[in-house]
């Protein structure tokens, strides 16, 4: 279990959103990450684009023959970085918000 | 005191929206229900292959079924596609569906190449399809089992 530790990059709500849906996932597809959150495009791309500067995310794009366009499939991850950043964020909530699991000493 | 509360009501409000994201999340998965009758008519073209088998002392499997293991490769692709979802673990519910799965097309397939060495050919057709029935039903309570586990999974 990580240490807590409170990460400014991680903590705006979408962005933390974003990191908990990714979190039990190992990839996401953009479109179905921006219809659970119910954000537009460009929105998402911005905080996307915040946390893989970061090095918590990943995007891979790969084509889809079912379009008939150019348009392709981004697919979304959390990186190894970003898991860990995201249970420690997430175990100092828990830990402000007191209901934090008993950590074994 | 306050500022304390406050945040403390903050941190609370944020860890319960990530419980509704997954809710969400895990409402708006359909399972694709002809992907995952693809999948059963995989199983149920196996059991068939036992037709195509010589049971007995010189026994020889066909072996065009690993061409079916290929095929079960792009629908399970297909599959993440279709959701957009590509999952971590599936858990150990939806886990216990697969292995029941391959079970019951391991012992329909013994049965159908006892038929067929009965010379009741005929009847594999009747275990084809339990073992369509069966993997269709058991792939969608593994494809259900996995997405209701989402909502399980802790968030650290």
């Amino acid at each position: 279990m990580p240490e807590p530790r409170f990460d400014e990059v991680v903590h705006p709500p979408t962005r933390l959103r974003i990191c908990g849906l990714l979190r039990p996932l190992e990839e996401m597809d953009f479109a179905v990450l921006r219809d659970t959150l119910g954000i537009s495009d460009a929105t998402l791309s911005k905080q996307l684009k915040i946390l893989a500067e970061a090095g918590y995310v990943r995007l891979a794009k790969t084509t889809s023959p079912a379009r008939r366009d150019a348009r392709r499939i981004t697919w979304v991850a959390l990186t190894p970085a970003g898991r860990n950043s995201f249970d420690a964020h997430v175990l100092a909530l828990q830990e402000i918000a007191g209901t934090a699991p008993v950590r074994p000493d | 005191m306050e500022n304390n509360l406050g945040a403390a009501e903050d941190a609370a409000a944020r860890l319960r929206d990530l419980t509704a994201d997954r809710d969400t999340l895990a409402a708006g998965v359909t399972p694709p229900r002809a992907l995952v009758a693809a999948i059963g008519a995989l199983a149920a073209c196996w059991v068939a292959a036992a037709l195509d088998a010589r049971p007995g002392a010189d026994y020889q499997s066909p072996s065009w079924p690993w061409l079916l293991a290929g095929l079960l490769f792009v629908i399970l692709h297909l599959i993440r596609r279709d959701t957009g979802l590509k999952f971590r673990r599936l858990g150990a519910r939806a886990n216990g569906a697969i292995a029941l799965a391959a079970l019951v097309c391991l012992f329909l397939f013994s049965v159908s190449l006892g038929l067929v060495s009965l010379g009741l050919g005929w009847a594999v057709m009747i275990t084809s399809l339990a073992a369509f029935t069966a993997v269709y039903g058991l792939a969608g309570v593994a494809f259900r089992a996995a997405v209701a586990q989402l909502r399980a999974v802790p968030h650290a």
